[in-house]
């Protein structure tokens, strides 16, 4: 096993050459995601800082605050529905399809995997980890989501209605939902600008994207670089 | 294109172009609108340097830039009938309550207002400091550069009204000396009515967001520890929410954080909440970081022997 990671580039994976990682419906799901988070970002965030210049240049663009909050809050249902329908999928899959999706389930082996990667980056192991299907960054960037939307998504309806809210919730539930949606906001936001736009898009081999969330393939050659355990077990 | 569709009347141009040409020379030549000045005062009240000294020998000056009175709400209104009908044996300066007084001897409503106001009740304590119609009407604080509320540069335009109270509310010594530690201004700005005022366009009707005076009233103002205030207790401060938020009830208001940061005394719900949600973020992102910045390292190092 040499340590050079850098081998060939994911679209130039031929069609028998290439493994199916992800199926129709994962794929629209991450479209969807994608284009509602971006959508939510680009409204939110110039809301979030009202009193910057490029702030309210751009809500100028986009014509007031009220078409702002109005994209805003239609981006906000589309990933509602996408995750909704993630759902109605795994339960889907799970309960009528009888299949077991264990893939992304974590286990004591990611954290094992986790310190053998900081290793392998600080130089203290020669060896890259050999992943399963879904490294242990795919995982935490899946599994923070459940906590993520629930945070904004509950937040952000008590924004929207907080006066049908507080006829049942007490009244500092307001003050709250506006702090926890701002600072999951942030935290979203950095966290995919750093770690999930680095290493999909400026990796080693992958830039500008790897595109198998897209296209649902990747090379066999990086499938056996990226996720060399799942690879030994298709093989059999 | 013109030419074709005129065919042999090309003689036409020569009317259409004297027509135009009358028709420029009126548009052009039209002369600003003038404010009514039957005495002539500006005659030598026009003159920037007209001053004279007072009994305490202090240079006094006596201009009224033309400029501004022409565009003030009142440039129909003569001279004379706010200054005296003989104004050269006005004894005194006009006094912030004599302006006033003289602004409510047409403006009788909102004088009566004023005058029961926080405001007008420390006016008429002698208090210079508080404001009277001068302080909120002219960008600086000359009767004779008001405009109308309605033109989007008066500093009681909508849009404008929380600067306007800004220059007073947001000096922090000065409201000290009131007791007022409550840092009003940068609050409302961090607010939901004060983003979406500060996002929102200068046109009248997408001004439908609550600035200072939606919740303390205009012109008669109460302290927010005078009962009468429509924003002293829970009860007044629901009532007015429900004015632009229908039903909403004690609760809705108590979620207002009142002018102050969240504290353990003040919201301590939204208070914890900060701290864990800047915790979790300051935590997670530093984790971000540096993998990242290890990953980079490492991928960096990795291409570099490839190179070699």
């Amino acid at each position: 096993m040499t340590t050079v990671t850098r081998a060939i580039p994911a679209e130039k994976a031929r069609e028998e050459d290439s493994i199916t990682r992800f199926d129709i419906h994962q794929r629209i799901q991450h479209l969807f995601l994608l284009l509602s988070f971006v959508v939510l970002v680009f409204t939110g965030m110039p809301m979030k800082f009202a009193e910057n210049g490029v702030s309210k240049w751009w809500i100028g663009v986009l014509g007031g605050v009220e078409p702002t909050r109005l994209i805003h809050r239609g981006a906000a249902w589309v990933m509602i529905v996408t995750c909704v329908y993630h759902v109605a999928y795994l339960v889907y899959n799970i309960v009528v399809q009888k299949k077991s999706l264990t893939a992304m389930v974590p286990s004591k082996r990611d954290f094992i995997l986790f310190i053998q990667e900081i290793g392998y980056f600080t130089g203290l192991r020669k060896e890259k980890p050999r992943f399963g299907r879904y490294n242990w960054r795919e995982k935490f960037d899946y599994w923070a989501m459940f906590w993520g939307i629930p945070v904004m998504v509950l937040s952000g309806l008590v924004m929207m209605f907080p006066v049908f809210v507080t006829n049942f919730l007490p009244g500092w539930v307001v003050p709250v939902a506006l702090i926890a949606h701002s600072d999951e906001a942030m935290l979203a936001l950095t966290w995919i600008v750093i770690v999930h736009v680095f290493f999909n898009h400026f990796g080693p081999g992958v830039f500008p994207m790897n595109p198998s969330i897209f296209t649902g393939k990747l090379s066999r050659e990086r499938y056996m670089i990226d996720h060399a355990a799942e690879y030994e077990k298709l093989k059999g | 294109m013109v030419t074709r569709w005129l065919g042999d009347k090309k003689w036409l141009f020569v009317p259409a172009g004297i027509f135009l040409l009358i028709g420029l020379f009126f548009v052009l030549n039209s002369s600003p609108a003038y404010a009514l000045d039957e005495s002539n005062c500006l005659q030598c009240h026009g003159n920037a340097g007209l001053t004279k000294t007072d009994n305490v020998g202090q240079k006094v000056s006596l201009y009224v830039s033309e400029k501004s009175i022409n565009t003030a709400a009142h440039r129909y209104v003569d001279c004379t009938s706010c200054h005296s009908a003989k104004p050269h044996d006005a004894a005194a300066i006009p006094s912030k309550e004599s302006l006033a007084q003289q602004c409510g001897s047409c403006h009788q409503y909102e004088a009566k207002l004023h005058s029961q106001s926080i405001h007008g009740v420390q006016l008429a304590l002698g208090n210079n400091e508080a404001a009277t119609c001068i302080d909120c009407h002219s960008a600086d604080g000359n009767p004779h550069t008001i405009i109308r509320t309605l033109e989007y540069t008066a500093p009681t335009y909508k849009k404008n009204i929380a600067a306007t109270c800004a220059n007073c509310h947001a000096q922090e010594d000065l409201m000290a000396s009131y007791g007022i530690v409550e840092k009003v201004y940068e609050s409302y700005m961090r607010s939901f009515h004060g983003k979406a005022m500060e996002l929102g366009t200068y046109k009248a009707t997408e001004l439908d967001k609550a600035t200072c005076t939606n919740c303390h009233g205009v012109h008669d103002i109460k302290a927010v520890t005078d009962p009468g205030s429509p924003v002293a207790g829970l009860d007044n401060l629901s009532r007015t929410c429900e004015g632009c938020h229908p039903g909403a009830g004690v609760e809705f208001a108590k979620g207002f954080l009142g002018h102050k940061e969240a504290s353990p005394q003040n919201v301590p719900a939204a208070h914890y909440t900060e701290i864990i949600f800047s915790t979790l973020l300051i935590t997670v992102v530093a984790f971000g970081v540096i993998i990242m910045l290890l990953a980079a390292r490492k991928f960096i190092a990795n291409r570099w022997k490839e190179r070699a």
